[in-house]
């Protein structure tokens, strides 16, 4: 058991799960023929049955159940602040195995040259009242339930008078900022706390717009819109839900990573030395020391940072996305691009920091510009 | 097309699924409105409520029962029966009178009320009249008569009023006449059975049994869920004080303490063997009762126990437990669990005293706070401020003795075994440990610190200065020494105990443990050093508290004589390491490099010779622990004291103090518990350099010490919030704070009674009256009051201001039997000043001029006076001293001289002595002469027409002439 625990502990840590879940959301949501054939050998695709939801959830259950014999994994699980993730961690994988279920379900009709199940569903009428309404009632009924007796079994997680001279340690945000937090770590506070939700709120409005597969409107497919379903998924699932979890359980104190069976020990100390691009161009590859200029300091960080913005998207273009620019168009396809890049930009920075101890890309600190 | 009878869902499933949950609703919603409704408090009201209840009806029984047995209570119920039928059979005859009397009352009223109408058609009529007059309108004269009319109206009314009242009376009166009797004794029952009465009326109001049951209805309905927010019998009661303030960091919050709410008798004396939390308050002449100086309206709880006064249960209180066994009886019983994030738990009982020292800082000695006033003396003996900023402390002398002049003293060899381990030689020393501490105990740190005692040894001994000392004479008696030691008062201060005693930490063991305990001396010091030492103190030591007893030569000889006698073998024998000049390069190349690099030690280091490492180690050493703190050394003059500032120890939040990987209960005593028990426990486990180490010393503190030591730690704290509450600084107070740090630091308790505390010396006295004086037990527990230091009880209002100072600065004798000498301590002005303002403050005497009394006698009454004064009557001189007649008899009979009186006693002071000696000092050989319970008759008769008054007036005035 001891052994078992210190293997999650030891896979729990962001740089082994991390990577796996990236390989493994493209591989359960391929967006080529080439994930797709993986997934195929592999038989992933067999989750989304009712036989894979069932061995996802009792392997989800088993999981917590073992989890909540030892002490260290209860005391932070049913923290009564963070119950409301325990019960986010269940209900996003049970919504996403019921799309994608009914949404292979929905494949295979097509493939078939049959309807979609939706389409049987849209002729057929029902009526806002009893149907509609009554389950409504009943819905709003058993949620007042729920709520009642979570605020009579848990009480509110009050903390002590606040005391400006003394912080809490860990000083989290709140659940739903938890990803933005997580990326405090890799990020310059402005990228991190500015920059990024921005470019979320945008990303996430241009999706209409962007989008122009007529397919797949209306009812549950995937392979229609495997591309667009896959880049989703990637972004909601890895960048947002996992990082919620992550802060939630396995940051601890001085915003520590902990393992979910380790003890949240205050004293705990990780060695965290980290260097800028700069630094490693000049002092390590060239042998020299910085250059007093700071343009001229920075410029190693700005030519990557112009290569990956100006010269990525037309390279693709011409490459791996000449189909998407074919039917994007140049404007649509440069907004997509950059989008996409800068949300690719979050885990890339993730594995450089884990690889190479880079802080920034470009360094600036004497006007606060740090990317 | 759906027709309307359609159904998607089936409506039965459905039917069924919302009755369901509606019922899962309403469940909830009775389970959300009991578990705010059921609260532990209210069970406890409930049951305080058949409590009290049975207690009531106990008294009321006793009450009963006590009146059924006093024969005067029922005879005065037969007088009322008696009288009852008497009115009865006489009264009864007023059938015709008491008719009158209720025409009469009505017709009365009738006028009454015509009347008050009249009265105020009056003032509507005079308005009228005014106004119309003012404007001088055309209906003045209309105004003028009706007005006129209805004050006339008013008139005839008001005497008609006036005699229908005064019939009524006269009719009234003839029938009440007839029942004054048994009027007046049933008045008289009613106050007989007054208790019997309050307790009934009580019974009434809160016993459901004997209360009618409409009220026994409306008590149960009103404290029902919902209708309760109006005016339920069960409700949470608080205390909500203005002057002492909750701090919430923003702002200071007047403080709420609800503990009353379950705490119900905390203030009602009747519930002293009640169950918790029923108990009254274990001291209620002192706290919480409302002629107590802390009324609970003005104080509240957690003002002095620390908790949480708006919890209302029992783990949000944050009670916490005073032991292991309480905390597993409440984890059972109450299902206690300590209060998350909460900064001060209730006081566990041990403490509870540092709850005192919030307001009563400044006073030196608290009042009936034992534990807190130990735990001040330890940390001023210990000398814990000299190292750990202590604010109360700033401007203390240094706990320990010079070390500039040591060559003249100590031997090398000496210093270091007695740094390496102080109690190898002085079993109960309150030098600390430094050295071979829990976490230095590895072989490693072992050798390291062979060494560095080396080099601190070697700076000490490198910088000491010289010390002239004259021949002393050739040789000193022992046996004559031992006994002036026995005799002088050495052991007031100083004790010569050769193994360790078993006894229980007091303020009295500290006062005897003052200075150190004077053994193996021999093994110490020379001869020569100590009878310079002891001739004058002050010569070696400036700031030495050690006084001056005025020994001559002679003496001092004999006393070193016997000092020298004792060695300890044991400590001359334990061997010395030798000096290993590698180890003291590490350790200075340590130091060196926290400044500069490693090539720039070495280069430096090779240019030194031993001697310089040593002594250059030696310094960085001293300065690391710090040993400047306690004593003078050469170099260390303006350095800065090295532990954490104290002031505010208690209110240091709980995760500023470093637990280590030690697992305890995370609260503040728990800490410093255990880092007054070995002050570097939180080392355990951790890699640490050698100079990053914990280096508090280890005091060995016992049990008692360290609780009380953690009490007034606990008592450090930041008093912002009840900056309303604190002792006032008036001048009267300030003195007599001034005079108190001096009477500590002098130790003048362990041989003055001051305070009602004090005397430490008297068993010693009792030893010296056994061994020298050839005295039995039992004789010389009957004389040792007579030959210990005086007390000083109500000295300010005994002595002159003048003489007092004086005799502080030259004491002279006035006690000639007494072995014991009042030292010179050389005070300066301003302390010899302090000390005459602190005794007169303590009797709140006026300072520093005061009226005196005419002392001037006729010829008639000088030889009045020497009537009393001689041998026929009062026969002074059988005791006193009379200038250079002593008297006969053996000395413990003997009083102090009469010549001194005029210069040393306040008049009024001898007045009052001469009436009633033992009430100004219990127990003084004085005889009463004049009995207080039978003043009048006290006094000779023929002596001034026997006014006893004139008799003591004209002997004080004659013995204020006795000096001349």
């Amino acid at each position: 058991m001891e052994l078992f625990k210190s293997f999650v502990n030891a896979v729990t840590r962001p740089q082994v799960l991390f990577p796996f879940l990236l390989v493994f959301t493209f591989l359960m949501f391929p967006p080529t023929e080439f994930f797709y054939k993986v997934n195929k050998t592999l038989r992933l695709h067999k989750l989304w049955t009712a036989a894979g939801g069932l061995f996802m959830f009792s392997f989800m259950l088993a999981f917590f159940a073992f989890g909540l014999t030892d002490s260290d994994f209860r005391a932070i699980v049913t923290k009564p602040d963070n119950v409301p993730i325990v019960g986010l961690i269940f209900l996003v994988n049970f919504f996403l195995w019921f799309s994608m279920k009914q949404a292979y379900e929905n494949d295979a009709k097509i493939e078939q040259g049959k309807e979609p199940a939706e389409f049987a569903d849209s002729k057929e009428k029902v009526l806002v009242w009893p149907d509609l309404v009554y389950i409504e009632f009943i819905s709003l009924i058993l949620c007042s339930v729920l709520l009642m007796v979570w605020s009579i079994l848990l009480k509110a997680p009050l903390e002590e008078p606040a005391n400006p001279s003394i912080s809490p340690n860990p000083s989290k945000a709140p659940w739903y900022f938890l990803g933005l937090q997580e990326m405090l770590v890799y990020f310059d506070p402005w990228l991190a706390g500015v920059v990024f939700p921005t470019a979320i709120i945008l990303g996430l409005m241009a999706i209409p717009y962007l989008d122009n597969n007529k397919k797949g409107r209306g009812y549950f497919s995937f392979k229609e819109r495997k591309m667009a379903v896959s880049i989703f998924m990637a972004g909601w699932l890895l960048l947002w839900v996992f990082l919620i979890t992550v802060g939630t359980f396995l940051r601890g104190p001085n915003w520590n990573f902990f393992g979910p069976f380790e003890y949240w020990d205050v004293h705990k100390l990780e060695a965290l030395t980290n260097v800028n691009l700069s630094e490693i161009f000049y002092m390590v590859w060239l042998r020299h020391s910085l250059p007093q200029n700071i343009l001229l300091r920075e410029m190693p960080g700005f030519t990557v940072l112009l290569l990956y913005f100006g010269f990525l998207p037309p390279l693709l273009a011409r490459t791996l996305f000449k189909r998407l620019y074919d039917s994007l168009g140049g404007f649509r396809y440069s907004i997509f691009t950059v989008l996409l890049l800068l949300a690719v930009g979050l885990p890339i920075k993730m594995f450089l920091r884990w690889v190479f101890n880079i802080k920034y890309i470009v360094a600036i600190p004497e006007f606060f510009f740090n990317i | 097309m759906t027709l309307p009878d359609e159904r998607h869902y089936k409506s039965s499933a459905l039917n069924l699924i919302f009755s369901v949950s509606s019922l899962l609703l309403l469940l909830s919603l009775g389970w959300l409105f009991l578990s705010d409704y059921l609260r532990q408090w209210k069970q406890h009201q409930t049951e305080f409520r058949s409590l009290e209840i049975e207690k009531t009806k106990l008294e009321y029984e006793a009450a009963r029962k006590g009146l059924e047995g006093d024969e005067e209570y029922q005879t005065l119920l037969q007088k009322i029966g008696q009288a009852r039928k008497d009115y009865e059979a006489r009264c009864s005859g007023f059938e015709s009178e008491k008719k009158e009397v209720e025409q009469l009352s009505v017709r009365h009223n009738l006028a009454e009320q015509e009347h008050k109408f009249a009265k105020s058609e009056l003032d509507a009529a005079r308005f009228r009249y005014e106004s119309a007059k003012a404007e001088n309108a055309r209906n003045l004269e209309a105004a003028e008569a009706e007005f006129l009319q209805v004050e006339r109206q008013v008139l005839d009314l008001k005497t008609e009023l006036e005699t229908t009242g005064e019939e009524l009376n006269k009719k009234k009166e003839i029938i009440s006449q007839c029942g004054e009797m048994l009027r007046n004794l049933e008045r008289e029952e009613r106050q007989m059975a007054s208790r019997r009465e309050i307790l009934e009326r009580k019974l009434k109001t809160i016993d459901p049994s004997a209360m009618p049951i409409a009220s026994r209805l409306a008590d149960k309905v009103r404290d029902l869920p919902v209708i309760d927010f109006a005016n339920p019998s069960l409700k949470i009661k608080q205390v909500v004080l203005r002057d002492i303030t909750d701090n919430v960091n923003f702002m200071q919050v007047p403080k709420v303490d609800r503990c009353v709410t379950c705490h119900l008798g905390i203030t009602d004396p009747d519930y002293r063997d009640a169950p918790q939390p029923y108990r009254t308050h274990p001291n209620l002449e002192l706290y919480l009762g409302k002629k107590s100086p802390h009324p609970i309206e003005e104080f509240g709880c957690t003002v002095c126990h620390a908790g949480r006064g708006r919890g209302t249960n029992f783990s949000s209180a944050a009670h916490f437990p005073s032991s292991e066994e309480q905390k597993k009886e409440w984890e059972k019983k109450h299902q206690w669990s300590p209060m998350e994030r909460w900064e001060e738990p209730m006081l566990p009982l041990q403490y509870v005293e540092s709850g005192c020292f919030k307001c009563h800082s400044t006073q030196v000695t608290i009042r009936e706070a034992n534990r807190l006033n130990l735990g001040i003396h330890l940390v001023e003996k210990a000398g814990c401020f000299n190292c750990h900023l202590l604010k109360p402390y700033e401007g203390w002398p240094k706990s320990g003795p010079t070390l500039k002049k040591l060559e003249s003293k100590l031997t090398k060899d000496w210093a270091y075994k007695w740094i390496e381990n102080p109690r190898s030689f002085r079993h109960n020393t309150w030098m600390p440990s430094f050295f071979n501490q829990s976490n230095t105990s590895d072989p490693d740190s072992k050798k390291r610190t062979e060494q560095e005692i080396h080099a601190i040894v070697h700076y000490l001994f490198g910088t000491s200065e010289p010390f002239e000392m004259d021949p002393i004479p050739a040789s000193g008696d022992p046996e004559k020494g031992k006994e002036l030691v026995a005799s002088l008062g050495c052991l007031g201060c100083h004790q010569i105990q050769s193994s360790p005693l078993e006894e229980k930490a007091t303020r009295d063991l500290l006062r005897r443990q003052h200075g150190p305990n004077l053994i193996g001396l021999g093994s110490k010091t020379t001869k020569i050093w100590l009878t310079h030492w002891l001739k004058d103190p002050s010569r070696y030591h400036k700031d030495s508290r050690m006084p001056n007893l005025r020994l001559t030569d002679q003496e001092a000889a004999d006393i070193s004589e016997y000092l020298i006698a004792d060695k300890n073998e044991a400590f001359e024998k334990r061997p010395i390491p030798a000096l290993d000049e590698k180890v003291i390069d590490d350790i200075l190349t340590g130091f060196l490099t926290k400044m500069e690099t490693r090539a720039q030690a070495e280069r430096k280091l090779a240019a030194m010779d031993l001697n310089e490492k040593l002594n250059r180690t030696g310094e960085r050493l001293i300065n690391h622990y710090g040993c400047y703190a306690c004593h003078d050394i050469k170099g260390f003059e303006h350095a800065n004291p090295v532990g954490t500032e104290l002031t505010e120890e208690g209110s240091k939040p709980v995760h500023r103090l470093d637990f280590g990987l030690i697992h305890l209960d995370h609260t503040n005593f728990a800490w410093f518990e255990q880092k007054l028990r070995d002050p570097r426990i939180f080392d355990r486990g951790k890699v640490r350099p050698p100079d990053e180490k914990l280096k508090m010393p280890n005091f060995y503190f016992t049990d008692e010490e360290v609780d009380a030591l953690v009490t007034a730690l606990m008592g450090f704290v930041d008093t912002t919030s009840v900056k309303n509450k604190k002792i006032p600084r008036t001048a009267r107070n300030l003195q007599l704070e001034a005079g108190q740090k001096i009477v500590h630091l002098f130790n003048c308790q362990a041989c003055h009674i001051l305070e009602g505390e004090g005397g430490a010396i008297q068993p010693t006295i009792k030893e010296w009256l056994m061994t020298y004086s050839g005295r039995s037990e039992a004789e010389a527990d009957a004389v040792t009051t007579s030959f210990s230091p005086p007390n000083l009880i109500g000295e300010g209002k005994k002595v002159h201001s003048k003489w007092l100072f004086e005799f502080l600065e030259e004491p002279s004798v006035i006690r000639p039997w007494l072995k014991v000498r009042m030292p010179t301590f050389g005070f300066g002005e301003s302390e010899l000043n302090t000390l005459v303002k602190y005794f007169n403050a303590l009797d709140d005497e006026e300072f520093p001029f005061a009226k005196e009394p005419d002392t001037t006698l006729t010829p008639e009454e000088v030889l009045s006076a020497q009537r009393l004064f001689s041998k026929e009557y009062l026969d002074c001189a059988q005791c006193h001293i009379v200038g250079d007649q002593l008297p006969g008899g053996s000395p413990d009979r003997w009083a102090p001289n009469f010549a001194l009186a005029k210069k040393r006693l306040k008049p009024e002071w001898i007045v009052e002595w001469l009436k009633n000696p033992q009430e100004l000092l219990p127990g003084t050989k004085m005889p009463t002469y004049f009995d207080p319970d039978a003043f009048e008759d006290s006094g000779p008769p023929d002596i001034l027409d026997g006014d006893e008054n004139e008799q003591i007036r004209v002997l004080r005035d004659y013995l204020l002439t006795l000096s001349e």
